[in-house]
């Protein structure tokens, strides 16, 4: 093979829609391949992680993200709903301070929240305009339905069943996810400048 | 662009790994395959999430450990990693630090397509179906075969020979006598690549 057969880079081009307005905080960790699509504004505040491969459509509405939160890789914030009908909100979809939103999740947009410290599980989908309560937690594959309110300390596993969480370890919670964002950090190259323009 | 007349869909390494070229992976460095193991189109795998490096007193003891030692996605051979499907290693706060651990994948593991895999170890001939989730922690032993479907807990610890289904998971059956030859993917190896084999009947 002679030098000048050069490999391709495995990534193939991301250009899905217009390129976003942003606004970013200085601190936060954007992955390279990361992708933020939409005429609306994507805020995304202090020390939050948006992993590889994550996408941000704000294309029905604003997204806002808040301080701390860990958005993983294959998720879709701000999908297109099946139902048309435009909401009153402004907000596409807002992720309040210290959420985890997992690998897979789709949260639709239009009015939906997700409250502060909410562990949204792998695969879950999140319909459009829910919003759930403070440190709610949704096992994996939890399905939360459009319109629905989830009280705070709600649990959702097994299929739909709900418990509330008494344990009381928000703070044992919020710890941890900020050592876990020092990490990622270091881990997880960050490019906030692909997307700023 | 190229001047290469066809390109395969996948690529063919010496040690007989085929990868897709939508393959995505992440932190390939980190990333060890056994060879002959089969990564299909979309799946992803996390190499990047490698354990940070401990100061630890009893590091010293091992100093023949070499620097990249530090694997984050170790796999078998004769693996098959299905489309959609995405490894990621387990990660927790382990001595008031927050680190990731290495996930480990033996022999003859099938992933199904759209599964994300967060276990700790998956042992040899392990069927895992589609749309699973293996949640962090997990340990999975040999010859188990995890349904479609199914939500396997954090921490949980699959015994060999069972069948597991449901959400969360738990223990639904056994595999029974003899039926351990189905969890062989040497014919099932030969059916993807550049140039596939159909199956034997």
């Amino acid at each position: 093979m002679s030098s000048s057969n050069k490999r391709q880079s495995i990534l193939p081009r991301i250009q899905s829609g217009p390129k976003a307005p942003v606004n970013f905080s200085s601190s936060i960790t954007i992955a390279d391949s990361a992708q933020l699509t939409g005429n609306h504004t994507i805020n995304i505040s202090s020390e939050s992680v948006v992993h590889p491969r994550a996408k941000l459509d704000s294309a029905n509405g604003r997204i806002t993200i808040g301080r701390r939160c860990i958005v993983h890789e294959r998720t879709n914030i701000g999908a297109v709903s099946a139902d048309p009908t435009p909401s009153e909100s402004r907000d596409g979809v807002v992720v309040s301070d210290y959420a985890t939103v997992e690998v897979g999740v789709v949260i639709e947009s239009g009015g939906t929240v997700i409250g502060e410290g909410c562990h949204v599980g792998v695969g879950s989908r999140i319909g459009k305009g829910a919003q759930l309560g403070k440190h709610c937690v949704l096992t994996p594959k939890s399905v939360i339905r459009p319109g629905e309110v989830v009280p705070d300390f709600t649990v959702v596993y097994s299929n739909g069943t709900r418990r509330l969480d008494k344990r009381g370890m928000i703070d044992l919670k919020n710890k941890a996810q900020a050592r876990q964002i020092e990490v990622l950090r270091k881990l997880i190259p960050s490019n906030p400048a692909k997307f700023q323009s | 662009m190229s001047r290469k007349p066809v390109k395969g869909e996948y690529i063919e390494t010496d040690t007989g790994n085929k990868v897709a070229r939508k393959a995505v992976l992440v932190g390939t460095q980190h990333i060890m395959l056994g060879g002959k193991t089969v990564i299909q189109a979309d799946a992803m795998i996390r190499g990047d999430l490698a354990r940070t490096s401990q100061p630890s007193s009893t590091s010293g003891a091992a100093p023949g450990a070499a620097p990249g030692s530090n694997t984050a996605v170790a796999i078998g051979r004769y693996c098959f990693l299905s489309k959609g499907c995405c490894l990621r290693p387990p990660g927790r706060i382990y001595k008031g630090s927050f680190t990731y651990l290495p996930l480990r994948l033996g022999d003859h593991v099938f992933v199904g397509e759209g599964t994300v895999v967060q276990a700790a170890t998956v042992g040899s001939h392990v069927h895992i179906g589609q749309n699973v989730v293996i949640g962090e922690f997990a340990i999975i032993k040999d010859y188990v075969r995890v349904l479609d479907g199914a939500v396997v807990p954090p921490n949980m610890v699959i015994p060999s020979f069972s069948i597991v289904a449901g959400q969360p998971a738990r223990v639904v059956g056994e595999v029974p006598e003899g039926g351990h030859e189905a969890f062989e993917l040497r014919e099932l190896y030969k059916t993807v690549g550049n140039n596939p084999q159909p199956l034997p009947v």
